[in-house]
């Protein structure tokens, strides 16, 4: 134990504080590992998706990074706003928005960059608009975020004519050849363009958080919004951008979903908002803002994608729901464990 | 102005000044009233009696559920596993009471008698508000997260019970009775009735007990409540397991009226429970709200739904008109109440 007067400088380093950093740090990885390991074990030849039974396999590995990218691409942006105490309900629709706009540009014969860069500015749009509402007409986010969340949803269903549930081809209208490819094609290592678009998006906002004032900021913000404002940190124009950054990952999450399935669904990003705030918080993020990591939430999302896709190999579907849940106030439970481990002593 | 001369004012108007909150549960009712007028004129047979009656009874399951969130919400709490809860009730409820030699899986019960049924389907709601409980105010983990964990294990069980569907075969007569049972002859169901008297209740002990005005107190300054001895956690906890059984009770009810349990029942009630009630402006950071004001926010919610439906609009539109309604309702709350206290 260190004397009284040295803790001002240098936080006693026990060694229980000691194991704390070192699970916040890493725990996810080994979960990751187990998770894999579980499911290897497991019996799995029940299904064609795994060929051979064995979940370590390329093909099975290869079809879950690709079903994986839109919450890969989502799960980095998602977190910077929540280190900045921010939260927002609407990705899901972001989503579901994007790729009705995107598959709607698709049909009508907008070339594929075209297409893409359009969804993307909407989604930038989307995003801005609900930083709008949080900063500028002060509505607390989940409030205005649950506002949006039932606008773009109608805005979505909308778009889709009556009486069809997708835009799809049919009707005199054909989707494109090139549509599927960008979320289905192998390319390098043969995994599909949006996965890559998905590890590129998280290496940006790894940098942005590690060597960017964006990063500073944020984690500013969320840690003592009061202070940060006195320190001259325009919080608003930065929660305003975090926003923004989060509209765009989700539109590019909608195109990865949408490219996927070949069309564009008005209901596709549905319950998006839960399975990002639950990878969030498995990859250690405060929910009240000031701490998490964009890497461990990647890991958290990809535990996520490899626990509901093995899951349906042991077992049925309507499991599902309640693992998730479990799984959520679990790592709510273990999040809190450890920081109060951390703080203690 | 400065503080203290805002302060001296309040003193000085609080004898004829209404409060704050009635001020706003009267600006939400001629909200509602407003609304209700302007769709009469626009919708064609819609200022009617049946239709006024209509607006409320159609949505007993809602405003009830409303209740236990506008407590909590006003202790700074969020609930939303509400929804979650009353599927779990209803798929518990039919489980218990269906018999136990039925063809198949999803046809075999454990075959109690129902009022035994009922008592184990309120245990298990009672249990997902036990855990809330116990993970917000134990662990102190933010509610929104638990319950929406919550919400997910609750439904998940259900789903689990039924194989994702639901289950609606081999149940005693009995099981519809509670449901489809109306008084006042037969223009009023049981579970109308059953919402005035909770609304009658909740508005008591809202205004009139020690326990609801302690509500009030920890949602405006939970450390403040604690300096002053106030038992935050054991309150916090009964309002849990209020707003849980509430929940329990309209899960039965409604697996009654329609004689299933279906695993996806209150979907997305959880969002509607909390949407009329910060239409009826409960502050959402706590301590601010009536369970008044929360019906008329109900009510408000109604009219702008089943006007669309009446205008014979696509129902993707209620979508939008629901975020537009809470949208104007909170800049409005807001801008009033600043413009009062100026």
């Amino acid at each position: 134990m260190m004397s009284q007067s040295s803790t001002l400088a240098q936080p006693p380093a026990t060694r229980g504080v000691r194991v704390a950093h070192f699970l916040r740090n890493y725990y996810i990885y080994f979960v990751l590992v187990a998770v894999v390991a579980l499911l290897s074990v497991a019996n799995l030849d029940k299904f064609d998706l795994f060929e051979r039974g064995n979940f370590l396999n390329e093909k099975s590995i290869i079809n879950i990074l690709r079903v994986s990218a839109p919450l890969l691409t989502l799960a980095g942006a998602f977190t910077l706003l929540m280190v900045s105490g921010y939260i927002d309900l609407s990705v899901g629709s972001t989503m579901s928005l994007s790729a009705v706009i995107y598959a709607l540009l698709a049909i009508n014969g907008v070339p594929f960059l075209a297409a893409f860069a359009i969804t993307m500015v909407a989604g930038a749009g989307l995003g801005a608009f609900n930083g709008f509402l949080v900063v500028r007409l002060k509505i607390t986010p989940v409030i205005a975020t649950l506002i949006t969340l039932s606008l773009f949803k109608g805005m979505a269903l909308l778009l889709v004519q009556d009486g069809v549930s997708a835009i799809k081809s049919g009707g005199g209208q054909k989707m494109p050849g090139w549509f599927n490819s960008y979320g289905r094609e192998g390319t390098l290592l043969n995994l599909p363009m949006a996965f890559w678009v998905a590890v590129a998006v998280t290496l940006v906002l790894v940098i942005a958080q590690n060597r960017t004032l964006l990063g500073k900021y944020a984690a500013a913000t969320g840690g003592n919004p009061t202070a940060a404002k006195l320190s001259g940190i325009n919080t608003g124009k930065i929660v305003i951008l975090l926003y923004v950054i989060v509209g765009v990952s989700a539109a590019l999450a909608g195109i990865a979903r949408s490219s996927f399935m070949s069309l564009g669904d008005p209901l596709s990003g549905d319950g998006m908002e839960l399975t990002a705030i639950l990878v969030v918080l498995l990859g250690g993020t405060a929910f009240s803002g000031g701490e998490g990591r964009v890497l461990r939430s990647f890991v958290g999302a990809l535990i996520i994608m490899a626990l509901t896709v093995g899951m349906l190999t042991v077992v049925p579907a309507y499991y599902q729901t309640l693992v998730l849940g479990a799984v959520l106030l679990a790592a709510a439970a273990s999040n809190h464990l450890i920081s109060r481990k951390e703080t203690a002593s | 102005m400065s503080d203290s001369t805002k302060i001296g004012r309040t003193l000085l108007h609080t004898r004829r000044r209404m409060s704050d909150e009635s001020f706003i549960t009267l600006l939400v009712a001629s909200v509602a009233v407003g609304l209700f007028l302007f769709a009469s004129i626009l919708v064609p047979n819609f200022f009617q009696l049946q239709n006024m009656l209509n607006l409320v009874t159609n949505n007993w399951a809602v405003i009830s559920l409303g209740v236990g969130v506008t407590f909590l919400l006003v202790s700074g709490n969020f609930d939303l596993s509400v929804g979650g809860i009353v599927a779990l009730s209803g798929v518990l409820a039919v489980w218990f009471s269906q018999s136990a030699g039925g063809g198949s899986a999803l046809s075999t019960g454990l075959g109690f008698p129902y009022w035994l049924a009922v008592i184990g389907a309120l245990g298990g709601a009672l249990a997902i508000g036990a855990l809330n409980a116990l993970f917000v105010v134990r662990f102190r983990i933010p509610s929104i997260i638990v319950t929406l964990g919550t919400m997910m294990l609750a439904r998940g069980f259900a789903q689990v019970i039924t194989q994702g569907s639901q289950r609606n075969t081999n149940l005693p007569d009995v099981f519809g009775m509670l449901g489809n049972l109306t008084v006042f002859g037969a223009s009023v169901k049981l579970p109308v009735v059953l919402m005035v008297i909770l609304l009658v209740i909740a508005v008591f002990i809202e205004k009139k007990t020690v326990f609801g005005r302690l509500t009030y107190w920890i949602g405006a300054n939970a450390v403040a409540a604690r300096l002053s001895g106030i038992d935050k956690d054991r309150h916090v906890t009964y309002l849990y397991l209020f707003s849980s059984a509430i929940a329990g009770i309209v899960g039965i009810l409604l697996a009654s009226e329609f004689k299933s349990g279906y695993s996806n029942r209150g979907t997305l009630m959880e969002f509607d429970a909390l949407v009329i009630a910060l239409l009826g402006g409960v502050a959402i950071a706590g301590g601010f709200g009536s369970v008044v004001g929360m019906f008329f926010g109900a009510l408000i919610l109604a009219v702008v739904t089943s006007a669309a439906t009446g205008l014979v609009l696509s129902p993707d539109w209620q979508y939008i008109l629901k975020a537009i309604a809470v949208f104007v309702a909170i800049l409005t709350q807001t801008w009033a109440l600043a413009r009062r206290n100026r």
